[in-house]
């Protein structure tokens, strides 16, 4: 649950100029994982978990990510946003045990992911060097009652480039074993990303509701009213619902395969207290 | 003269039809086919850091040139010596720019420039050992192990074997011929299994053959003309344990060049539980070719002389294995200590076959009791 409603919202402090400015510490390291029982993954992490810290800031706020390689291989931080090349994190590899300080703006409003941008890029962010990046418009989004990051992705155990596993937030069937506790009328935004390597698409299903769907979050006006979203890999969107009815409901790929192979997980829902 | 003449007669006819064949393009028969056929073998994989070097050799009909090559599907940089097109036969060294991972596995794509594609993989990275001093050492120790020590343990059986009557002798020659069999049937299946991966031209399963044929032919002629010279008892069992050394030596040899090459791409399993098995296995090679002598009293020197020969060559395999890159060389190894052992056991099997009408149960039990020595021991090594 660490994962699903934790956000860092960075140091914060004021610029002479008066913007905010915002300041995130980064390590990239190596965390052994539990994938399935008594199956150990090497995770190649940000800050030991994956996905990485969901690092959120409101729009022309200044950004500062302090980030350490504590990894025996090169990474870097590659935002998907609007920033100047050399902040980009392709063309500097941040070496073992050394650092790089990333400034930029946040920009533009919306759900974005950010990943490690190192040759051979498919084994660095199939072994979890990713995570989301959240930029609010000024006055922040329309209040809701909760708010969860979901990243979805696949796990390649035996390294032939397709996955054996797949997940949300990394742990297949960890929202099956422990559904997560909502209430009835409880308004819901989901901040989802797909960073899947090695399959083409993937996919959210939600049951027995609808949800409004903000592809990439860069508006505040949903684009589709369903129950059945797919994205490509780097493709993300915000997704906003409640539920009328007490019960346990499904959430998943909608192909069958990955949700079979872990890529599946629960809402408990109960009357209010 | 004239006999000189008479044999270049066919060679002239047959240069002619060579001749006709090149003018007429073929003779009708220039069929090409649709594809190129090209064929390649991966000898040797190397991983030194952030790089992955392929020792690749041409074993089809045209010279080949490499188009690209992938990396678990990753285009990779790499560099080419000798540069150019690799002609038939010839080698290749292919240095990949990757940043491989420790554990990883890999799969390797080579296209060719005519888009023929060729895959090797790697099950588990991890960095080849250098060609070094320490490196030689660690094969020597691992040669001791597994051949020169176990094998002197099991001369170390004599004095026991000494107070046993003349059926036991005849058992235990019985259970060396087991054991041989045993030997010998292993390393043509390794050699099989190795030729498998060889290129056409080298003609896997031909090179077993002479290589197993030529070992078997040379010590039956080398014991037939020792036994024209000296005819005595004593020098016969002599001679015979000489012979067994010699087969399980080479034999050894074979071992061992299997677990220089596994040792130097990090992939033997040489657990502690391994080299006791190693150990347990080859101490019955020790008892084999120790098994003709309990009835006399050899020297020391001569002993240490059968060990030595028996063992030994383990050592010199882990070398060859490690530093030699010529998976052929592998086959024909394996092929000669096959033909060696399997020659050994026919040896012994016609020294006591005069006894076999008075103790059939018992030689067909030792040869038995032998195979099945080696079976359980191997549960411990494979």
């Amino acid at each position: 649950m660490a994962i699903l409603e934790d956000f860092d919202n960075g140091k914060v402090s004021t610029l002479p100029d008066g913007r905010t400015l915002r300041e995130y510490w980064i390590v990239s390291e190596i965390m052994i994982v539990e994938v399935a029982p008594g199956v150990f993954y090497e995770a190649w992490t940000y800050n030991g978990r994956v996905p990485g810290p969901t690092i959120r800031a409101t729009e022309g706020d200044m950004l500062r990510i302090y980030f350490t390689n504590a990894t025996m291989h090169p990474h870097t931080m590659h935002f998907h946003g609007i920033h100047p090349g050399a902040m980009d994190g392709v063309f500097e590899p941040v070496l073992p045990g050394a650092s790089f300080v990333y400034e930029f703006e946040a920009a533009p409003v919306g759900v974005h992911p950010y990943h490690c941008h190192i040759m051979p890029l498919a084994s660095h962010i199939s072994r979890g060097l990713y995570g989301t990046f959240i930029v609010d418009p000024k006055g922040g989004r329309p209040q809701v009652d909760r708010e969860m990051v979901m990243v979805m992705s696949g796990i390649d155990l035996d390294f032939d480039n397709a996955n054996d596993l797949y997940a949300v937030n990394f742990i297949p069937f960890y929202y099956d074993k422990h559904p997560i506790q909502i209430f009835i009328g409880e308004r819901l935004r989901i901040y989802l990303v797909n960073m899947l390597e090695f399959d083409a698409v993937n996919s959210f299903h939600l049951h027995a509701n609808f949800f409004d769907y903000y592809p990439t979050g860069t508006s505040l006006v949903p684009a589709e009213y369903t129950d059945t979203i797919s994205q490509v890999q780097a493709q993300r969107g915000i997704l906003e619902f409640s539920y009328q009815f007490p019960g346990k409901y499904m959430f998943h790929a909608h192909k069958t395969e990955f949700a079979e192979l872990g890529w599946t997980g629960i809402f408990e829902v109960r009357e209010k207290p | 003269m004239k006999t000189v003449i008479l044999f270049l007669i066919p060679l002239a006819l047959l240069g002619g039809v060579i001749a006709l064949f090149i003018l007429t393009g073929g003779a009708g028969l220039d069929d090409k086919p649709a594809a190129p056929v090209e064929s390649i073998d991966f000898e040797r994989i190397q991983l030194h850091e952030g790089s992955i070097t392929l020792t690749i050799r041409n074993t089809g009909q045209e010279p080949v040139n490499i188009g690209y090559i992938a990396i678990r599907d990753l285009v990779a940089e790499y560099t080419v010596r000798p540069s150019g097109g690799i002609p038939r036969m010839g080698a290749a060294t292919v240095t990949l720019a990757y940043p491989w991972v420790e554990g990883e596995a890999y799969e390797i794509l080579l296209f060719t420039a005519n888009a023929i594609p060729f895959t090797t993989s790697i099950e588990a990275a991890t960095e080849t050992l250098p060609i070094s001093l320490s490196t030689l050492l660690g094969f020597t120790l691992i040669g001791l192990y597994v051949g020169v020590l176990p094998v002197f343990l099991g001369i170390f059986w004599l004095p026991a074997l000494r107070r046993l009557g003349p059926k036991a002798f005849t058992w235990l020659m019985a259970l060396t011929i087991g054991l041989l069999i045993f030997l010998g049937i292993d390393a043509i299946a390794e050699a099989l299994e190795k030729a498998g991966e060889l290129g056409s031209p080298f003609q896997g399963p031909g090179l077993i053959g002479i290589g197993a044929i030529s070992a078997f032919m040379l010590l039956d002629a080398l014991s037939k003309r020792r036994a024209m010279a000296n005819c005595d008892e004593v020098s016969t069992n002599e001679r015979i344990a000489l012979r067994i050394s010699m087969g399980i030596g080479l034999h050894n040899l074979g071992e061992g060049l299997a677990i220089g090459s596994a040792f130097m791409l990090g992939e033997a399993n040489l657990g502690m539980f391994f080299v006791i098995g190693f150990i347990l296995q080859n101490i019955t090679e020790g008892l084999g070719i120790i098994a003709p002598l309990v009835k006399q009293k050899p020297s020391l020197k001569y002993l240490g002389l059968l060990g030595l020969l028996g063992g030994g060559p383990a050592i010199v395999g882990t070398w060859l294995g490690g530093l030699v890159t010529l998976p052929a060389l592998s086959v024909v190894f394996l092929a000669l200590g096959a033909g060696a052992v399997l020659e050994v056991a026919f040896e012994i099997g016609k020294f006591i076959a005069k006894k076999s009408s008075t103790l059939p149960l018992t030689i067909c039990s030792g040869v038995i009791f032998g195979m099945g020595l080696l079976y359980l021991t191997g549960f411990l090594i494979k």
